[in-house]
């Protein structure tokens, strides 16, 4: 985008880049995990991005361009925080447990609105890198190569991630599922 | 057929729609007599439909107003040109209505026909941009109430009609909520639909009534659009194109159900 007038940079900004706050917060909530931090968060997302607007090519994925730099702030923010634990090194994601997906021949029960509460903490427990790729490729809907873009990773690095993030939330889910008797518990016949 | 088990990651690859015709064909033919593969996709299956249907949680409500704050602040910092500014953020007591005041500051009053004729012109020539690029008619539909859009939107399929669905948006249609989405015809040509809370008696005059299977329809012709609304419940619904007038009215009267 070439530079704009001050006033016509506001006002397409405003009408390009605001529409997507709730996104921005949910996932920044979903990332941090208090209402307060988001909203910080998204508030130094726009404000990095109206300052980088002009490096916007208008018509592409507004909501892309501000998760990546959502995603990028944060990143920073917990380093600064030193909270070192938040990216797990490749190696320790691979070492994960690999659930396995091809067993069982139960029917798997509805995953209605009731089960978002339980969604949301199958979510947190996962590492932030598999959280994050579940948030921008299930929730966002972003495309492999936005969201990977998003993250800085390569689009092979998400899709072994993302993969790795939705076995680990089907297990958690099943976990759940049957505690609550909706499966039926390992041993016990049908 | 392929002769291995199909990788989970393979798997996974077919559930998000990422496998060439082919290899999808080959795929769909194991999945067929695999049992243990078909299960592993049934469960990919729901876990993506889980994470789909979380609910969104609303911002909080002075949220836009700190927003709308950093950026006049940094627009003062770039320039003392523009004093004005921060006298048009509203008082600490009607946060929740800053961002709507701040989007709305600075352009001319205009009625509903020329916000939707001015988002479809935005729309080619990109000035506005779709959140979501899809042809799935009701994934668009659980965006859109997912993005916490309070009416039930419907997202045509006009396939047979040739215009394919591009994608949508959730979007400000002058200041209230609107559910935005777009088709491409087989002529390139664009098709645009907003839905949106209101009624037919806040349009201007001047339209060209009509009614068609009990329905009654409002027609504009402005600019080379033709712009055709109607009301489906509380929902205010509208068609919008610069293809022949006629084909828009017909495309409506497809479309359109008596609610």
């Amino acid at each position: 985008m070439t530079a704009l007038d001050p006033e016509r940079k506001r006002a397409l900004f405003e009408a390009t880049a605001l529409p997507v706050t709730t996104a921005l917060y949910n996932t920044a909530l979903r990332l941090t995990g208090a209402s307060a931090d988001a909203s910080d968060l998204v508030q130094e997302t726009f404000l990095r991005a109206y300052r980088t607007f002009e490096n916007f090519s208008l018509g592409t994925n507004c909501k892309a361009w501000l998760l990546t730099i959502l995603y990028s702030v944060h990143i920073n923010q917990r380093k600064r925080a030193q909270h070192a634990a938040i990216s797990l090194p490749p190696e320790a994601l691979e070492a994960l447990p690999d659930e396995d997906l091809a067993g069982g021949d139960e029917r798997l029960p509805e995953l209605d609105e009731r089960w978002g509460p339980e969604v949301d903490r199958a979510l947190r427990e996962l590492a932030e890198p598999l959280r994050a790729a579940i948030l921008l490729v299930d929730i966002e809907q972003l495309p492999y190569e936005e969201a990977a873009l998003a993250l800085g990773w390569p689009v092979g690095t998400l899709r072994s991630r993302l993969f790795r993030a939705r076995k680990r939330l089907f297990a958690t889910l099943e976990g759940y599922a049957r505690t609550i008797g909706y499966l039926r518990k390992p041993g016990r016949p049908e | 057929m392929t002769a291995h088990h199909p990788l989970g990651e393979e798997i996974q690859d077919f559930a998000d729609g990422r496998l060439t015709p082919a290899r999808r064909e080959d795929l769909e033919a194991h999945l067929a007599t695999c049992p243990q593969r078909g299960r592993a996709l049934e469960k990919l299956r729901w876990v993506k439909e889980g994470t789909a249907r979380l609910p969104m949680h609303e911002p909080p409500p002075d949220l836009p107003a700190r927003v709308a704050q950093a950026l006049d602040s940094e627009d003062r910092r770039g320039s003392h040109a523009r004093p004005l500014r921060r006298y048009l953020l509203p008082a600490a007591g009607v946060l929740a209505a800053a961002a709507a005041v701040v989007i709305l500051v600075s352009r001319a009053p205009r009625d509903l026909p020329s916000a939707v004729g001015r988002d479809f012109a935005a729309y080619g020539r990109a000035a506005l941009s779709l959140d979501t690029a899809s042809g799935d008619g009701p994934a668009l539909e659980r965006y859109f109430a997912r993005r916490g859009l309070a009416f039930p939107t419907r997202v045509f399929d006009l396939k047979m009609m040739g215009y394919g669905l591009v994608g949508a948006r959730v979007h400000q249609l002058d200041g209230r909520p609107s559910a935005l989405f777009a088709y491409r015809g087989v002529d390139e040509r664009t098709l645009m639909c907003q839905m949106f809370e209101g009624s037919l008696d806040e349009l201007p005059q001047g339209a060209e009534a009509r009614e068609h299977n009990g329905i009654e329809f409002r027609i504009f012709n402005e600019h080379g659009l033709t712009l055709v609304f109607w009301m489906e419940g509380s929902v205010v619904c509208v068609l919008v194109s610069d293809v022949p007038g006629e084909d828009v009215v017909q495309l409506a009267y497809a479309k359109a159900v008596r609610v």
